[in-house]
């Protein structure tokens, strides 16, 4: 039986220089969105897929929780080697958190049945790193973050995986499968797609599943099957210059105690 | 994005006698190969810098009369009503577009060899010119100067009916005017020379007739040259640099400053390689202090920020530009729009200068490839045609000629997939940048990264792989692209082949540790010897850049040439700086010296003339000249081999030998452009790739459409109502 090894994907949001705060003052507004596959997640990918290269049976589907603007990074992963991609969204859905979401993605592993589940360590625009681990926690499996090294040989019903940890220190673990790891930048080098993938992978369709394929009900997702609430976002204030006056003397006492204070607020 | 306020300074319009310039920001007169014989080249080349925003846009020098001929280079002229019916296209291109048309009037003296007419140029005194060193002026008496300064009137009056509104007379460079001036020149012992009063009596006068004949309609311009950078053999700015320009600011409208001659004009259009932007600010600073009318001064202004200190401080009114203007026509309006990553910033490296000083080609530019192709090609520099065709195009090389290709692929709409095995695009540039003085050069690549990284952005199919492993045939057939674009460049050959040679030098050999190529140079990762010897066989820049670069880092260097050393940077006004550093820093040049053959520790040198100046008939199998026997040995502890380059082309090759895999692959077509077709200029591999990407559509975008060309037409006169035809006075 081929080893089955799910990817959560996620389609973030980049912005450029200019860009604006919706209205209600809770987000950027959706005019400046730039969309993208979040960075993490071409590694987590191509560390699936290099499992499926070195040889065996290897099924690796990638999974998202979004709408349908989300199929272009769900190609992208067609097209970078991936098997299958499946699509989760129902309007329900729409203001969840990473716990809402690992809610989703938990509902979506018991569905798929996957040997081994990655995630990125965290999404480039909400930074929660949140998501893989609160997906392990509801299925109740074993879990690694931080993990930039990974090996595995198939049917094996352990891995050893290496993970970053504070400080620069590094730890080697085995893990139990069926697991879930957080994938970290640099753990490989992930491929590009040719022009011959991406013409294959837009062919390729995209599964969808909504809220009744999952047996979930909309009260588990969305804002009201959140544990968080987004109350305001906003753009600091930037940095103010100053002009210090006085003698030789006196400008070096202000800028001593601006450092000072510099460094208290910061130590 | 809007612009920063702090940069609205420079939109501020400015008064210039009857003439109002609408902004700071002004084309100097600067030189492109059109001249009136080319009305085409100049009003198209002209006009798109109108379109990009420019307030006053000039011709290049234009000569008043035969006098004044600077044939083999190419100068604009208005001798005639030919020459005012051509010119007269520049200006209605450029007031359509609401800029101010200038033309500055010239007159060469004895820097004019005036080898078209055959006329004799005038002068305040008899000299050779120290610029074209067998021509001689004559000394003008009194008469002479009316006549002369007639020419100017004449020449000011042709200009108001072709439509200028900026009128010059034209002193900086050493010509005429300041001939009068300086005493460098001027040894005259009547009221024409002697004191400064009596030295500036030509220029002042000249001013006051073209005033009188044209100052109503027209305004009136004077280029000033306010130190010769001489000392006291010739203008000083603080002394008849200030003087003078006080005695002529009731005569002039604006004042157009810059500082050296003709014979070192690098030092004006300083090159990068020695001179930083506003490096003529410590002399021209000087004038704006003593004058009422406005002024304005070049130094390869690219940046808003120091364009506004020249304002703010008060160094200069107006941001005078040639170069940073033919690198990016569309500056002040990039500049008011907010689009400053969208500059493409001049990198200072004459090669737009150089083909002037050859004589006669249009000029070219390495940053901006359309410029001198806007009438001929019909190339804009910030317009292109959207994509004829759905096909994706993978383009291999990210370098000049990849890169162009790329960028311009993708503002034309294609689906692009640049791919390199560097981390960086950019290809060579990225190791030149590193060579002395020429860290500027980068931003050739830093423009096209900042353009592919935007529009890749913009087309999410557009894909740039950077740091992948060398791709092959098999790779680049089965990769899925419809076209592909080769670009992979060339490098510095390893065995000492040579256009003098056409062969190896025997023992060459850079894979050795004591041999190394330019690029290993850079690269830094072989250990270099005490004492070097460079053998060098190319006539640009390289075996100077590795000379300098290795005698200033404490090594002993001997640098055996068997061509014309750093011949091109004649061209590109670099030489005489170039010569001074390899001067300064000890450097032995051997020059008439090449490389019989190479042993380990020491190379056998000979003299290219050791064979004889006897040429005689021997019969086959025996030279025609005596054996050479300048024979020596020199030694060295590390050899550098700046001896010619080859095209990586064998991809190319490979992909062509396949060629009956393409079909069943879905490839149309495969292309080669840039260093990887032949070694070239920067400008050129540019040039290369951003030709492909306009024409890919064609039948074969390979081969180069033909170019509209502007020559003299069989049976047509030049001035209207004249003859054509062969006539004999006899």
């Amino acid at each position: 039986m081929a080893t089955k090894i799910l990817v959560a994907v996620k389609q973030v949001i980049a912005l450029d220089e200019d860009f604006e705060i919706r209205a209600d003052g809770k987000d950027v507004d959706a005019d400046f969105f730039l969309r993208d596959l979040n960075e993490w997640d071409d590694f987590s990918l191509e560390e699936a897929v290099k499992i499926k290269e070195a040889g065996g049976e290897v099924e690796v589907v990638v999974v998202t929780v979004g709408p349908e603007e989300a199929d272009e990074s769900l190609r992208k992963c067609l097209a970078k080697g991936a098997d299958r991609a499946v699509r989760i969204w129902d309007e329900s859905m729409e203001g969840s958190d990473s716990q809402a979401i690992a809610r989703v993605l938990a509902a979506a592993i018991k569905h798929e049945k996957p040997d081994l589940v990655f995630a990125g360590v965290q999404s480039s625009d909400h930074s929660f790193a949140s998501t893989g681990i609160a997906v392990a926690g509801l299925l109740g499996w074993p879990h690694a973050a931080v993990v930039n090294q990974f090996d595995f040989s198939l049917g094996a019903t352990q891995a050893t995986i290496r993970r970053e940890l504070e400080g620069g220190v590094l730890q080697m673990m085995n893990i139990d499968l069926p697991a879930v790891l957080s994938i970290q930048l640099g753990i490989n080098t992930p491929r590009y797609a040719s022009l011959r993938t991406i013409k294959q992978a837009a062919a390729k369709p995209i599964e969808t599943l909504g809220l009744g394929d999952l047996s979930l009900n909309a009260a588990e997702v969305g804002e009201v099957g959140s544990a968080s609430r987004v109350r305001r976002m906003y753009i600091p204030e930037k940095g103010r210059a100053q002009m210090i006056e006085g003698s030789l003397a006196e400008q070096a006492a202000k800028l001593a105690a601006i450092i000072k204070e510099f460094k208290g607020a910061t130590v | 994005m809007a612009r920063d306020p702090k940069h609205d300074i420079l939109f501020e319009p400015i008064k210039i006698g009857p003439k109002t310039l609408r902004n700071r920001f002004y084309q100097v007169p600067h030189c492109i190969g059109a001249g009136s014989d080319r009305p085409g080249f100049q009003a198209a080349h002209r006009s798109v810098k109108a379109e990009g925003g420019w307030a006053g846009i000039n011709t290049e020098y234009c000569s008043i009369h035969p006098e004044s001929d600077d044939t083999h280079r190419l100068s604009a002229r208005l001798w005639d009503d030919g020459d005012v019916h051509n010119l007269r296209a520049m200006c209605d291109e450029v007031h359509r577009h609401g800029a101010l048309a200038g033309v500055e009037l010239w007159y060469g003296g004895a820097h004019s060899p005036n080898m078209e007419s055959r006329a004799t140029p005038r002068g305040p005194s008899q000299y050779a010119s120290e610029f074209e060193t067998m021509t001689y002026c004559k000394e003008m008496d009194l008469n002479d100067i009316k006549q002369v300064q007639g020419y100017y009137v004449e020449a000011a009056l042709r200009a108001r009916d072709a439509g200028f509104d900026i009128v010059y007379v034209y002193g900086a460079h050493s010509y005429l005017p300041l001939q009068f001036l300086s005493p460098f020149y001027n040894k005259r012992t009547d009221q024409y020379g002697g004191s400064l009063e009596n030295r500036a009596r030509f220029w002042l006068e000249t001013l006051d007739q073209v005033r009188r004949a044209v100052g109503k309609d027209c305004a009136i311009a004077t280029r000033f040259a306010v130190d010769s950078l001489y000392g006291t053999s010739g203008i000083e700015a603080e002394v008849d640099g200030v003087q003078f320009a006080k005695l002529a600011d009731p005569l002039v409208d604006v004042w157009d400053i810059d500082v050296g001659d003709i014979a070192e004009w690098g030092e004006d259009a300083g090159p990068s390689r020695f001179y930083l932007q506003g490096h003529q600010v410590p002399w021209t600073k000087f004038i704006k202090q003593v004058v009422k009318k406005p002024v304005l001064g070049v130094g390869r202004f690219t940046d808003p920020e120091k364009m506004v200190e020249i304002v703010t401080k008060g160094y200069a009114d107006i941001i005078g530009a040639a170069r940073p203007s033919i690198a990016d026509p569309f500056l002040p309006k990039k500049i008011e729009e907010g689009r400053y990553d969208d500059i493409r910033v001049c990198i200072g490296c004459n090669v737009c200068i150089s083909r002037w000083e050859i004589g006669g080609p249009p000029m070219i530019c390495t940053q901006n490839a359309t410029a001198g192709e806007e009438f001929r090609r019909g190339w804009h520099p910030e317009k292109f045609k959207k994509k004829g065709s759905q096909d994706s195009v993978l383009v291999i090389g990210a370098g000049p000629s990849g890169g162009e290709c790329s960028r311009v692929l993708m503002e034309r709409g294609y689906t692009v997939h640049l791919y390199d095995t560097a981390a960086k695009i950019g290809g060579h540039i990225n190791q030149l940048a590193m060579l002395p003085g020429l860290g500027e050069w980068g931003y050739h690549r830093d423009y096209r990264e900042t353009q592919i990284t935007k529009l890749a952005k913009k087309n999410k199919e557009c894909q740039v792989a950077l740091g992948q492993k060398p791709m092959t045939a098999a790779d680049a057939l089965a990769y899925g692209a419809d076209r592909i674009v080769i670009a992979t460049g060339s490098s510095w050959n390893t065995d000492g082949t040579n256009c003098l040679s056409h062969d190896p030098i025997p023992g060459a050999d850079a894979s050795r540790d004591d041999q190394l190529t330019p690029e290993q140079v850079i690269l830094g990762k072989k250990k270099i010897g005490k004492r070097v010897v460079i053998v060098n066989a190319d006539t640009y820049f390289m075996a100077p850049s590795i000379a300098e670069k290795l005698a200033a880092a404490g090594h002993e260097v001997t640098l055996v040439t068997g061509v014309h050393l750093a011949n091109y940077m004649h061209f590109t006004l670099e030489y005489p700086n170039m010569m001074r550093r390899l001067h300064e820093l000890h450097v032995n040049v051997l020059e008439h010296e090449f490389c019989s053959k190479i042993e380990p520790g020491r190379m056998q040198a000979y003299n290219i003339w050791g064979d004889g100046s006897k040429r005689t008939y021997r019969g086959p199998g025996k030279p025609p000249r005596d054996e050479n026997q300048s024979h020596h040995w020199i030694e060295f502890d590390s050899l550098i081999l700046v001896t010619g380059r080859h095209s990586h082309d064998s991809l190319h090759r490979e992909l062509h030998a396949k060629s009956g895999e393409w079909e069943k692959n879905g490839v149309k077509a495969v292309y080669l452009i840039g260093d990887a077709e032949a070694p070239r200029l920067i400008a050129d591999a540019t040039f290369s790739g951003h030709r492909l990407a306009r024409e890919i559509e064609e039948a074969n975008p390979q081969l180069p459409l033909p170019y509209k060309r502007e020559v003299a037409k069989w049976g047509v006169a030049h001035v209207a109502g004249t003859s054509a035809a062969i006539e004999y006075k006899v």
